[in-house]
């Protein structure tokens, strides 16, 4: 007991933040994506990596391997296939239904008027289609169509299916309690078994409900039959209580009568919620608290907030072998740039300067911890910055040729000034020139050259001074005396 | 007559050092020691540099195949420098760097009235690059720099 209170003690906030947000982002992948095709897939892939993992760790390594080709093929599948089903998923109409809302608040057809006006319509012949989207989207499978958006009413529908009406021979989307568009083409069936009553208007409705989930009414006006056409069945509807079930169970609507529809549905998603809890709860402690992987890492060591007029001169390390240990999945997932280690020398003054490598200066990933460091202590020489004169002396290089003697030379400027560490300027004395080829010179002359800075950390206080003019002049030997 | 023949043959006396470096190099003197050189006053107890040039050789006392550059495959190089006047007995040096680095240094003596004296480097591969020769007093004032390069 006294260990399990001690677990939970070393707990802090930002896992329990953790937990939370991840769990409430499962959530609503779920409610977003919930009956759809899409949805189907991805429990299948989660599967199969949960049984790749088995297979790997009962040393299966055939099927291990396999199972991960197939995982990876499928996922990228399922971002191909679904694309526009995950297209729909994610395109919610405003920031808050995408974050909170509920796919049940979200429908609210008015079924009654609906169901009423088609069975009104089929008793007067008038022809009609209507097609109820379910979550998949539809674009792909319709042609033509007006934008409408209207709000759906008996006599909006009638009008629109009175045959004087421009449109009357297309169908309509019904989103919601808005007819969105009208005078829509649909694919027409390719099956031959259908009965010889059904027409065109049935084909059609047969044919995007096919290729989707949505639900088509179709009325006819040769025989004043209302039908359903749902995924590849349809349905003659000759009671109007009937359709009404079949619309609310399609649109997810609670039929009026404080229905257990909706407390299942409410059951459904809390029964969801805690799972997703549950899950990330398991997935965050496998995660974070298994601390059974001990890893050894060198890691460049990043100094910061160097005091201004100073220069590194060097250090005692360009490295700390840092030993890490946490849960394997953490260890294994470390990325390079994840671990630094970072040495400030805000307060460093000039010359030797010792700072201890502590868990201070360590920057590691949550979940990572640090169990020993090499070496414990790290020696900066700070250098202060100066300035100083140095002549420049041209640095010639190749062979000059047999019968040339170079007498004189002189550059311009002869000398230059140069910024860099105290220490490292002491030491030197002259600046020279990039090397200069002697081989093609034949006749006395100017050339130009740059200067090299050694070592780099060295800056000349003038860029002016960064070409050299080097004047020369040749002899022949043969006409040189003795000197 | 035997005082003034004695002080003859020391004004015409050399010294001749010769460094044998192994590994190391040498080489020396320019005209481009002219307009880089500083000349310290008051050194080596008075006594002034009237010539200094790198050479290749020095034959019956005289610098032969002076220059700024010098073949590496020429085997040696020497710094050879003359004074006027030399009041005192006195010591100068010849500090050889390649690249910023001391390389080698010659002490040698000089003699009143007057004095001549050079040092050699032998030459290899590695000392190809640019170099200088500070001529300096005992007191580390320096009379002259002279630069020049080893080349192929």
């Amino acid at each position: 007991m006294e260990r399990f209170l001690q677990f939970f003690a070393t707990i802090r906030w930002q896992d329990l933040v953790d937990i939370i947000v991840n769990s409430y982002i499962l959530f609503r992948v779920y409610v977003l994506f919930h009956g759809t095709n899409a949805f189907r897939v991805l429990v299948g892939i989660t599967s199969l990596w949960i049984l790749q993992e088995v297979a790997a760790s009962l040393g299966l390594i055939l099927t291990s391997w396999a199972v991960r080709g197939i995982t990876t093929v499928a996922a990228v599948i399922i971002i191909v296939v679904f694309r526009n089903e995950i297209r729909s998923a994610l395109q919610a109409r405003n920031l808050k239904a995408f974050f909170w809302g509920s796919p049940v608040r979200e429908q609210a057809t008015p079924v009654d008027i609906v169901v009423q006006t088609v069975f009104q319509m089929a008793k007067k012949r008038i022809g009609a289609l209507l097609v109820f989207p379910g979550k998949e989207e539809l674009g792909e499978h319709l042609h033509g169509g007006l934008l409408w958006r209207g709000t759906v009413s008996q006599e909006m529908l009638l009008s629109i299916f009175w045959p004087n009406n421009p449109v009357h021979d297309g169908a309509i989307i019904i989103r919601g309690d808005q007819i969105v568009e009208v005078g829509v083409l649909l694919p027409l069936s390719q099956r031959q078994d259908l009965p010889s009553y059904y027409g065109t208007r049935h084909r059609a409705a047969l044919g995007l409900a096919e290729r989707s989930d949505a639900l088509v009414l179709a009325v006819s006006e040769e025989r004043g039959r209302v039908t359903a056409a749902k995924v590849n069945t349809l349905t003659p509807f000759s009671e109007p209580q009937e359709l009404t079930h079949l619309l609310n169970r399609h649109l997810n609507i609670s039929d009026g009568v404080p229905t257990n529809r909706r407390k299942r549905e409410r059951l459904r998603l809390t029964v969801a919620a805690v799972l997703s809890l549950l899950v990330m709860t398991g997935i965050w402690f496998g995660f974070t608290r298994s601390q059974d992987t001990i890893i050894a890492l060198n890691v460049p060591i990043e100094y910061v907030n160097r005091p201004g007029g100073f220069e590194i001169l060097d250090t005692s390390t360009d490295e700390a072998r840092l030993q890490l240990y946490g849960s394997s999945a953490l260890i294994k997932s470390l990325q390079p740039g994840q671990v630094l280690v970072r040495v400030d020398l805000r307060k460093a003054a000039e010359g030797k300067n010792l700072f201890p490598i502590t868990q201070d200066n360590i920057i590691m990933p949550p979940g990572v911890f640090l169990n020993k460091v090499h070496p414990p202590n790290l020696e900066v020489n700070l250098d202060a910055l100066i300035s100083k004169e140095l002549p420049v002396q041209v640095d010639w290089a190749g062979k000059l040729p047999d019968h040339l003697n170079l007498v004189k030379v002189s550059v311009a400027p002869e000398s230059v000034s140069v910024v860099g560490g105290r220490q490292v300027l002491q030491a030197l004395s002259t600046i020279y020139t990039a090397p200069v080829r002697l081989d093609d010179l034949l006749k006395s002359g100017t050339t130009t050259t740059s200067l090299v800075l050694t070592p780099p950390s060295l800056k000349l206080m003038s860029s002016a001074n960064e070409k050299i003019t080097v004047t020369y002049v040749l002899e022949e030997k043969a006409n040189q005396g003795r000197k | 007559m035997s005082g003034r023949r004695s002080q003859l043959l020391l004004y015409l006396a050399v010294t001749l050092t010769v460094i044998i470096t192994g590994p190391e190099a040498f080489a020396q003197v320019s005209e481009q020691t002219n307009a880089q050189s500083s000349e310290a006053p008051n050194a080596a107890a008075g006594a002034k540099l009237a010539h200094a040039t790198m050479c290749e050789r020095v034959d019956n006392l005289m610098p032969t195949r002076a220059g700024l550059v010098f073949s590496v495959s020429a085997g040696q190089v020497c710094c050879f420098t003359s004074f006027d006047p030399v009041p005192q007995p006195s010591l100068v040096y010849h500090r050889w760097f390649h690249r910023d680095q001391l390389s080698t240094q010659t002490r040698l003596r000089i003699y009143p009235p007057k004095w001549a004296t050079y040092s050699v480097i032998q030459l290899r591969e590695t000392d190809k690059g640019p170099w200088r020769v500070e001529v300096t007093d005992q007191n580390g004032r320096v009379f002259q720099v002279l630069r020049f390069s080893i080349v192929d």
